[in-house]
Order: C-alpha cells, then sequence, then structure tokens
C-alpha cells in the first residue's frame, strides 16, 4: 500500500494532527509556567518574610519628601536601640523591617538633622520633635 | 598448503566484495571529515572507525561481527538496542545544558515545538512511501535532528533500522552548515534577517534554575511517560548541575560518563553498518526522508517564527526558528552565523541557544509520543 491510502489505513493523520497538539501544548504551558516561575518564586519568599512588628507607614507616605512623617513612623522602631545609637545598627532596623530606601532615608533624616550627632559616631533623634 | 589455501579463504581480502569496500570508504570519509575538517568530530570520529571495523569481511560463526550472539561487539551494541546509551548521553546533557537563556526568554520555546513539525511531516512521507508505521516513526524521527533520540526510538520500534537511521541523523547534524543556511536565506527576507533581538534580558535567579528540572519532568513525563528514558535522566542531569551540592557528580556526568556513552555509541552505531545489512533500498529511502525531514523542520521553525511575528508587537528575528531543531549547539551556531553575516553587530547566539535547548525537549516528547502512538 502506497500514498494517501497508506496514510489513511495506518492512521497517519490522526498521529501527525493529534503528535503536533501534544508538542505544541506541552511546550506551550511549559513555557507559560516557566514566565511565571520568578513571581511564584517571589511570593513564596515574600511569605517568608516575617510580619513587620512595628509601625507600617499608614496609606501612601512619600517618606523621602515627608521627612516629619518618616521621623514620626520611624522613631518607634529604634526604642530598643536605645537614646544613643550608631547609624549603622539603624540601617540594620530598617533593612530588617523592609522599610524602602534606607540609606537614603538616613541620609535624608541627617541631612535635615532629625538625626543629631553626638560625636564617635553616635546619634540621637531630635528631641524637640 | 591446503592450510595455507585454507586460511587465505578466510581473510577479509578473500571475502570483500564492492560493498564492503564502498562502506569502508565512506568509513574512510567520515574519518576525514571529523580530521580535517571538523564537521561534529566527537560524532563522525567514532562513527567513521566503526563503520570501517563493522564492513571487514569475517567468516560467519566466529562470533565475531555485530550481529553474532557473544560477540563482543554485540555486548557493546546492547547499549544501543536496549537504548542504554541514548539515555546516558542525555544524562550527561542534562547536566551540561543551560537553561538561562530559555528561562529568560520563554515565548522563543514555541519555536522549539513549531520545528518538530518535520517530524510529523516525514511520519507522513514515510508511511505513503511504503514504510510500515513503527518504521515510519524511527524515519520521522530524524526530523527531530537528534542522534540520542533518534538511536532511541528506533531501538524501541525498528531495530533492523538502526544503522542506517542513525547515519543519516549525526549525517545531517554534521551538515548543518551545508543544509540549513540556504533553507533560512530562502525563507527570511534580508529586512527580518536584520531584526535585532534585545539585549535587555530578565535576570535568572538561581532558585528558578532549580526548580525548572523538575517543573519540566513533571509536566513533560507527566504528558508523555514513555518520553521518561530520555527527559528523566535529562532533567536529573540537569537539577544535579543546578543544585550546585553535588558538584563532583554532575562534573562527572557531563565529562566521563557522557563520554563513554558517546565513544560506545558512536562505535557500535558505526560497527552496526555491515554491507550486506546496510546498503538496501530501505536505507536509500532513509537517507532521502532523512534530509526531507530535516529541512522541513527547519523550514517549520523559521515559518512559525514569521507567524509569531504577525501577533507580536516586538519581533523576533525568524532566523532563530531554525534553531528549533535539537542539533545543540550546532543550529543555534549556524543561525548566529547567518545573523551575523548580515549584520555584524547582531548577536543572535543566546536567543537561538533558548530555541535549541527547548528543541531537545520537544524531540524527546516527540519520540516518545511516537512510541505510546506504535505500542497501541
Amino acid at each position: 500500500m502506497l500514498g494517501l491510502e497508506a496514510i489513511s489505513a495506518h492512521n497517519g493523520w490522526a498521529m501527525a494532527v493529534t503528535g503536533t497538539i501534544i508538542v505544541m501544548g506541552g511546550l506551550s504551558v511549559l513555557a507559560f509556567i516557566i514566565s511565571q516561575l520568578h513571581k511564584i518564586i517571589g511570593l513564596f519568599e515574600k511569605k517568608k518574610k516575617a510580619p513587620p512588628q512595628f509601625i507600617q507607614p499608614q496609606g501612601d507616605i512619600d517618606i523621602l519628601n515627608d521627612l516629619e512623617a518618616a521621623f514620626r513612623l520611624y522613631k518607634p522602631l529604634t526604642a530598643a536601640l536605645g537614646e544613643h545609637f550608631h547609624l549603622a545598627d539603624l540601617y540594620r532596623i530598617f533593612e530588617k523591617e523592609n522599610l524602602p530606601h534606607p540609606h537614603l532615608t538616613i541620609s535624608a533624616l541627617r541631612t535635615a538633622e532629625y538625626l543629631e550627632p553626638l560625636g564617635e559616631g553616635l546619634f540621637s533623634w531630635k528631641k524637640d520633635q | 598448503m591446503e592450510l595455507f589455501v585454507e586460511f587465505l579463504k578466510n581473510t577479509g581480502y578473500y571475502l570483500a566484495d564492492m560493498r564492503y569496500v564502498l562502506m569502508i570508504c565512506v568509513g574512510i570519509l567520515f574519518c576525514f571529515l571529523a580530521t580535517a575538517k571538523k564537521y561534529e568530530p566527537l560524532l563522525l570520529l567514532p562513527i567513521g572507525f566503526g563503520i570501517i571495523i563493522g564492513n571487514i569481511p569475517f567468516f560467519r560463526g566466529f562470533g565475531l561481527g555485530i550481529y553474532e550472539d557473544n560477540s563482543v561487539l554485540h555486548y557493546l551494541y546492547f547499549g544501543v538496542t536496549s537504548g542504554l546509551y541514548p539515555s546516558i548521553v542525555f544524562l550527561g546533557l542534562g547536566a551540561m545544558t543551560d537553561f538561562s537563556s530559555m528561562l529568560a526568554r520563554p515565548k522563543l520555546m514555541l519555536l522549539g515545538a513549531a520545528a518538530q513539525m518535520g517530524i510529523y511531516f516525514t511520519l507522513l512521507s514515510a508511511m505513503a512511501l511504503g514504510f510500515a508505521p513503527k518504521e515510519a516513526a524511527s524515519v520521522a524521527i530524524i526530523g527531530g535532528a537528534d542522534g540520542p533520540t533518534s538511536i532511541f526510538l528506533t531501538a524501541k520500534l525498528a531495530p533492523h533500522l538502526i544503522g542506517p537511521i542513525a547515519i543519516a541523523a549525526y549525517s545531517y547534524m554534521a551538515l548543518i552548515p551545508i543544509i540549513q543556511p540556504p533553507i533560512m536565506r530562502l525563507l527570511t527576507s534580508r529586512k527580518e534577517r536584520l531584526i535585532r533581538m534585545p539585549d535587555t534580558e530578565r535576570p535568572i535567579s538561581r532558585k528558578e534554575l532549580v526548580c525548572f528540572p523538575i517543573i519540566g519532568v513533571i509536566l513533560c513525563c507527566f504528558l508523555a511517560p514513555a518520553s521518561i528514558p530520555l527527559l528523566g535522566p535529562f532533567f536529573f542531569g540537569n537539577f544535579m548541575k543546578e543544585s550546585r551540592v553535588v558538584d563532583r557528580l554532575a562534573k562527572t556526568a557531563s565529562t566521563s560518563v557522557i563520554d563513554t556513552a558517546t565513544i560506545f555509541l558512536g562505535f557500535t552505531v558505526g560497527a552496526s553498518t555491515q554491507a550486506d545489512v546496510f546498503l538496501t533500498v530501505k536505507s536509500l529511502g532513509i537517507f532521502l526522508l532523512g534530509s526531507v525531514a530535516f529541512s522541513i523542520a527547519t523550514a517549520s521553525g523559521i515559518i512559525f517564527a514569521k507567524i509569531m511575528n504577525i501577533f507580536l508587537k516586538e519581533k523576533i528575528n525568524p532566523l532563530l526558528g531554525a534553531a528549533g531543531v535539537s542539533a545543540v549547539p550546532g543550529s543555534a551556531r549556524e543561525v548566529h552565523l547567518v545573523g551575523l553575516k548580515e549584520d555584524p553587530g547582531n548577536y543572535l547566539l543566546m536567543h537561538a541557544m533558548a530555541c535549541n535547548a527547548s528543541g531537545v525537549i520537544g524531540s524527546a516528547i516527540c519520540a516518545g509520543v511516537l512510541w505510546s502512538f506504535m505500542m497501541r
């Protein structure tokens, strides 16, 4: 048997169409899953991080442009450090609490004198605020 | 004197005929291409020498030939007929493959799927030419441009055709620089060949690389369980590599293990081309259909890329479709070179590797699908 007759007799058309669909479908699903993989992994990573124990900014506060708000929100976080602290310790707490732009925020708070230098690398929050 | 004459009658010189001489010439040609031209030397050299060994005529019944029970070659050939060597080669391939380019560009995976169309087209062509369904499926898998996959499926479905199919598959893989560029140029315009792929890509995290082989093996092997012997070791090898906790094992799989399997695979496949078994009209048909399969696979990848471009905002270079066949890294390299020829600043290699990697997975799935179809 030869030609189209042979293809039909051996169920060739069905095999070719089904095989094509399976391969295209399989690789499409795999492509879709791997395109979303980083998002799925990201979700798990977010869940793994401990929820913040301190106050979080309520609503949309632009921390860098509203340093007064930043000061009010962040000062309680440093209670455990005592009255005088090193900026490195402050930075560590900001990072641990997943606060946005810790380095920039500390720098801005320092420039705006919300953080007062006490000498020998120690700082304290401005008292009259 | 009588003893001497008897001895002479048992020598290869006396027993040889033109068929053996022709096959030995083919073996020498393969060795020449591998050594002088450096065409796929890792494959062509063991195959070429195997062809020479396999075509030295001998007195039947001594347990010397690859098809004679209890011969050393027969035992070595068991790795081919059982599908053992292809599985080991896939283990090593997995341990060598870096999927990051594919994970960064998942849409290019579709080109790896599209290039498998050559397999199904050839399946129909082989059936139309009078091949039995199992033989047709074995011939069709040459379109996947994957030697171990072709050997594996043929060993399962039509073991008597392993020799011609393996030689055809590996020959066409070695001839990629000759076969693919004209098809690429024929099916694409210069404007299309000049399309630049974006350089910026999403960085792939280690977690993604570790998760991928697990997701891949589950998804693909659940879909086509018959592909487990190929994709199982493939993803296992890749998991060893990406986990970075068994570096010794990954290194062994990607060096000593795959090298050993490649030596015996190539050598025994070459030796299986005994002239009396190999030189048949069917072999000629297999070679003809193999070239059709390979060309259609290349063309379908390119055409599919052009179809994708109709719907995509950010166009992809259709040359990448040619890398959807699973000849790693030969076809990716060729796509890159054709792209460079048009525009010396157009680097397509990493994008082509993404298509290539998905082509390996696609052709293994196809092998599993065809095997399960034929087992019904």
